[in-house]
């Protein structure tokens, strides 16, 4: 078992793991952060995104002990009911989520996105989120609602 | 542990969400399966078989049994002496094989991944370490990995007691075919071939069950569109009393169809549940899923058609050779196959109708429901042949579509098969999409790029589609109807259960609405719940096109009944006849005077005192919902009503085609949608969004392969790719609201779109082709498979 430290959402974050585990299922079996989700364990389809020191990852193609004194930004740390992050917001505006299990990924991918580049195009939008992939919504309202957060970014952000 | 705040106060923070869902979902606490927490939860990995098709001599888990942390080992042998076993409980049908199997195979392996043995260990990782100790002795058998190659008298069997590979065969026979035929100015003959696909939920299969030896209760978690079903038949296995078990869907990451049957491994959960009396769950990972989870659309069509040379079809037969997989699937993997059969006229007025159905089993993995089940098959045979006819006899696909169409009147006019269509005007319909696509226009600017030498292409085609059927003629049982519970709360609250089940259609949001409307208050109010097995008696579960028809119209009569007694209430405080008595805007209103809602609420429950004289206290109905008008099974000309209403589309694609690489650009996408009353316009749209990518994908990226021996090929998503950003298509939404004569008019949605579009863009890609000579024939159109088509042809 190897101790590893790293911030999780602002908190210092502290686990005994093995070199094997995951960081995928550390977040969500140790430190109960079940918003990145398993959607295919093979790295294609982006459900599982966090953010690690600002870059997006796929949590179940990284080991938590690779992690170690960095910082993890997950779904919970970016918004909450009642206080809803502005792509939080634009998605459930233009319906851009349906069964919401790709969603927390899409948010963390597009969150990296807009704190790099406040106004991407449509195209920009499409490319960067390429590899989060959603069954439900057939992309079309996710990318308007990505649009309208593009089109006010720079007061929102 | 703290939350970090967003980087800025959000301009839009409070603003009203679009869905009750919403808030949850978007903030990762929405509950999936794999969200469901127990302290001591162990954890379940099945080992599947690697081999096509084998007798299994010997299975030896003593190996997995010395690794620390694991539980037990279990094979299927073991558990089948001591449960029950699936069946598909059709034993009316003669011409269907009747099989038995069990949670885990037990003499024989007929698919790469059929459930072999099962570790039940502390971490999934431990588990997983563990099937790989376990030693499975394989006698390797010949595979069938072609439905027609598994008709030839030659091939090996799957079930050497059948003497042949077919499953179901099934002949139909309506009208006067001979007569069509004798009538006929000429005949077409065509084969139309579908290609294999997966429903490819983003979240698979699982479940997690928890046994309390002392009640004797088994709880069981499962994402399955089909609580209350499976309840049932995890009490047919188990053994247990459906009084001791409780069912739970909860957020689901999607299902399509694929969720509404009955896996093996989900009865295994709770078969094993049971044993090790420790909360044990399965999640099924995504390798699993396309080997296993499960397979849609394979046919084969052969088709003669009848027809004269105005353009009037006579008369059509049709043999159709289904690959199912592994039949050893409940709800019946055929299902859809036979749905196909039935929905070939179309909105066509075509009587004289034969086929044969052969749905054959093979060594792949079992096929099941996917959004569309069957129908996008059905309507793309009828769809092109109108297109081939006419192309023969120089009739324009708008002109020979209203050559056949069904007349506006009477209605219900009752097809072939038996359908009773309640619809609008198919051909009111048809002109909507034509004008909204300028089609004149299109098919001019078509010829001027074909001039300049490019492949551009305009398509059409319609579709009429059973909503909200009946599942008993499939599954033997179950039915049509829908249940929910309505009560209002002291405070004026209301909780809705229904026995349908979300898996992203929003209807938490959608039954508030409708709940919301016949009380008189507001959405904010309702709280719904669905796939619950201990929140209401039974139901039948979201699939079919069923749920706003179905369970809206339950939800409605229940709220009916409540309000009904909460306006009798009120009528006894205002001393006037509850007939008077009108509720809305969260009031019981006489005139000017008005009483709350919340008021007559309470009088129900804490003032009981003020209720009129013999009237019981408390506001709660269970009410279920059944129009009757579906049959359970055919009558004895074959012939049967399966749905409660039926829904209508028509669709128009324009597309160009890019001969170097078969990749085709859609331009365009119209669809005119008829899905009765509309309940929320954005949802709805959403539905068809999703709809016309899954259709996009099946025709130009998706396909699930095997080679020859049985080995799957596309077992991970960089094999078997959908549909990603860039490929999004916005398809141009037109509604009719048409309103069925159902409780509150509504039609049924979230299918249309899948079944009417892979034949707009087949008819499109055709047409795109017309100056190679190139027929569309085939439902996949991917780029290896259109170049492959356009191999030989000149694109000069």
């Amino acid at each position: 078992m190897t101790k590893v430290r790293f911030s999780l959402n602002g908190e210092v974050a502290e686990v005994e793991v093995e070199p094997r585990e995951l960081l995928l299922d550390t977040l969500r079996d140790r430190l109960a952060m079940t918003g990145a989700h398993a959607g295919c364990e093979q790295g294609s389809c982006g459900a599982c995104t966090v953010l690690v020191d600002g870059c997006g990852v796929r949590s179940c193609l990284m080991f938590t002990v690779q992690v170690g004194g960095s910082e993890v930004r997950t779904i919970e740390g970016v918004g909450s009911p009642g206080s809803l992050h502005p792509i939080q917001q634009a998605l459930s505006t233009h319906h851009g989520l349906q069964c919401g299990f790709c969603t927390p990924g899409m948010v963390l991918t597009a969150l990296e996105l807009f704190e790099t580049d406040p106004h991407p195009s449509r195209d920009r939008i499409e490319e960067w989120m390429s590899g989060n992939l959603c069954r439900c919504t057939g992309y079309v309202n996710i990318v308007k609602a990505l649009e309208a957060v593009a089109g006010t970014a720079e007061e929102q952000l | 542990m703290s939350v970090t705040a967003p980087p800025q106060a959000p301009a839009e923070t409070g603003a009203a969400l679009r869905r009750k869902e919403d808030t949850r979902l978007l903030c990762g606490q929405g509950e999936f399966l794999g969200d469901v927490y127990r302290p001591d939860l162990k954890h379940i990995a099945i080992l599947r078989s690697p081999v096509a098709h084998a007798r299994i001599r010997h299975i030896d888990g003593s190996g997995a049994l010395t690794l620390p942390g694991v539980i037990g080992v279990f094979t299927g042998g073991e558990l089948a002496a001591e449960t029950g076993e699936f069946s598909h409980h059709l034993p009316m049908i003669p011409t269907l094989r009747q099989i038995t199997w069990s949670v885990l195979a037990t003499d024989k392996v007929r698919f790469v991944g059929e459930p072999v043995a099962a570790v039940v260990a502390d971490s999934r990782y431990i588990a997983e370490d563990a099937l790989e100790l376990i030693e499975v002795d394989y006698e390797e058998l010949p595979a069938v990995s072609d439905a027609e190659a598994g008709l030839d008298p030659e091939a090996p069997l799957l079930y050497e007691d059948w003497g042949d590979n077919v499953f179901l065969f099934m002949p139909g026979s309506h009208g006067d075919i001979e007569a069509a035929f004798a009538g006929a100015d000429g005949v077409l003959q065509e084969r139309f071939t579908h290609h294999r696909i997966s429903g490819l939920p983003m979240e698979g299969h699982g479940a997690l069950g928890e046994f309390d030896p002392a009640t004797g209760r088994l709880e069981m978690y499962v994402s399955t569109q089909v609580p209350h079903t499976l309840r049932t038949v995890i009490s047919d296995i188990s053994g247990l009393s459906e009084a001791k078990i409780r069912v739970v869907a909860p957020d689901m990451g999607g299902g399509f169809g694929n969720k509404a049957h009955f896996m093996r491994e989900e009865v295994l959960v709770a078969v094993l549940a049971m044993r090790v009396r420790h909360p044990v769950v399965w999640q099924q990972d995504r390798t699993e899923n396309l080997l296993s989870g499960l397979h849609s659309r394979q046919q084969v069509h052969e088709v003669e058609v009848a027809y004269r040379d105005d353009g009037k079809i006579l008369g059509l037969r049709a043999n159709f050779v289904v690959d199912v997989g592994s039949p050893e699937l409940y709800i019946l993997g055929c299902a859809p196959a036979i749905v196909t059969t039935s929905v070939v006229p179309n909105c066509y007025d075509l009587q004289d109708y034969a086929f044969e159905l052969r749905c054959v089993a093979t060594n792949k993995g079992p096929m099941g429901g996917y959004r569309g089940y069957g129908q996008p098959q059905g309507i793309f045979l009828m769809e092109r042949v109108l297109d081939l006819v006419g192309e023969r006899l120089g009739i324009d696909p708008v002109t020979i579509r209203r050559a056949n169409m069904i007349p506006d009147e009477p209605r219900p006019y009752v097809t072939a098969t038996g359908s009773v269509l309640d619809t609008g005007s198919f051909g009111d319909q048809l002109t909507e999409l034509l004008e909204a696509v300028d089609y004149d226009a299109a098919c001019g600017a078509r010829d001027e790029a074909r001039t300049a030498g490019r492949l551009v292409g305009v398509g059409i085609a319609q579709m009429v589609e059973p909503t909200a059927p009946n599942i008993h003629g499939l599954a033997g049982r179950f039915g049509g109807y829908e249940m929910a519970m309505l009560t209002v709360q002291p405070d004026g609250r209301v909780n809705v259960a229904v026995g349908t089940k979300s898996q992203g259609q929003g209807h938490e949001t959608i039954y508030a609405k409708v709940a919301a409307e016949t009380l008189g208050i507001s959405p904010d109010d309702v709280e719904v719940s669905d796939g619950d097995t201990a929140a209401l008696p039974y139901g039948i579960g979201t699939w079919g096109s069923r749920s706003a028809v179905m369970g809206g119209g339950a939800v409605i009569k229940a709220a009916q009944q409540v309000r009904d007694k909460m306006a009798a209430i009120a009528a006894g405080m205002l001393e006037a006849p509850a007939e008077q008595i009108e509720a809305s805007d969260g009031f019981f209103r006489l005139g000017e005077a008005a009483i709350p809602f919340a008021q007559i609420a309470a009088v129900a429950y804490l003032h009981t005192f003020l209720l009129p004289p013999g009237m019981d206290p408390g506001l709660s109905v269970v009410v279920g919902y059944d129009p009757g008008n579906t049959s359970p099974f055919p009558d004895e000309r074959g012939k049967m009503n399966v749905a409660a209403t039926y829904s209508t589309a028509a669709a128009a694609a324009v597309v160009e085609v890019e001969a170097a690489t078969g990749v085709v650009t859609v331009q365009d996408l119209t669809i005119v949608h008829d899905c009765g009353t509309v309940i929320d316009g954005v949802l709805l749209d959403g539905q068809i969004h999703g709809a016309v990518a899954q259709a996009v994908g099946q025709t130009f990226f998706e396909e699930i392969h095997y080679d020859e021996n049985g080995q799957p090929l596309t077992s991970t998503l960089l094999d078997y790719m959908i549909p990603t950003f860039g490929d999004a298509v916005r398809a141009r939404i037109i509604h009719r609201e048409t309103p069925s004569g159902l409780i509150g008019g509504f039609r049924g949605a979230g299918e249309g779109a899948i079944i009417v579009t892979p034949a707009a863009l087949a008819a499109a890609v055709h047409d795109a082709l017309v100056p190679l000579g190139v027929s569309i024939t085939q439902s996949n159109l991917s780029p290896p498979r259109l170049r492959a088509l356009l191999r030989g042809h000149s694109t000069a």
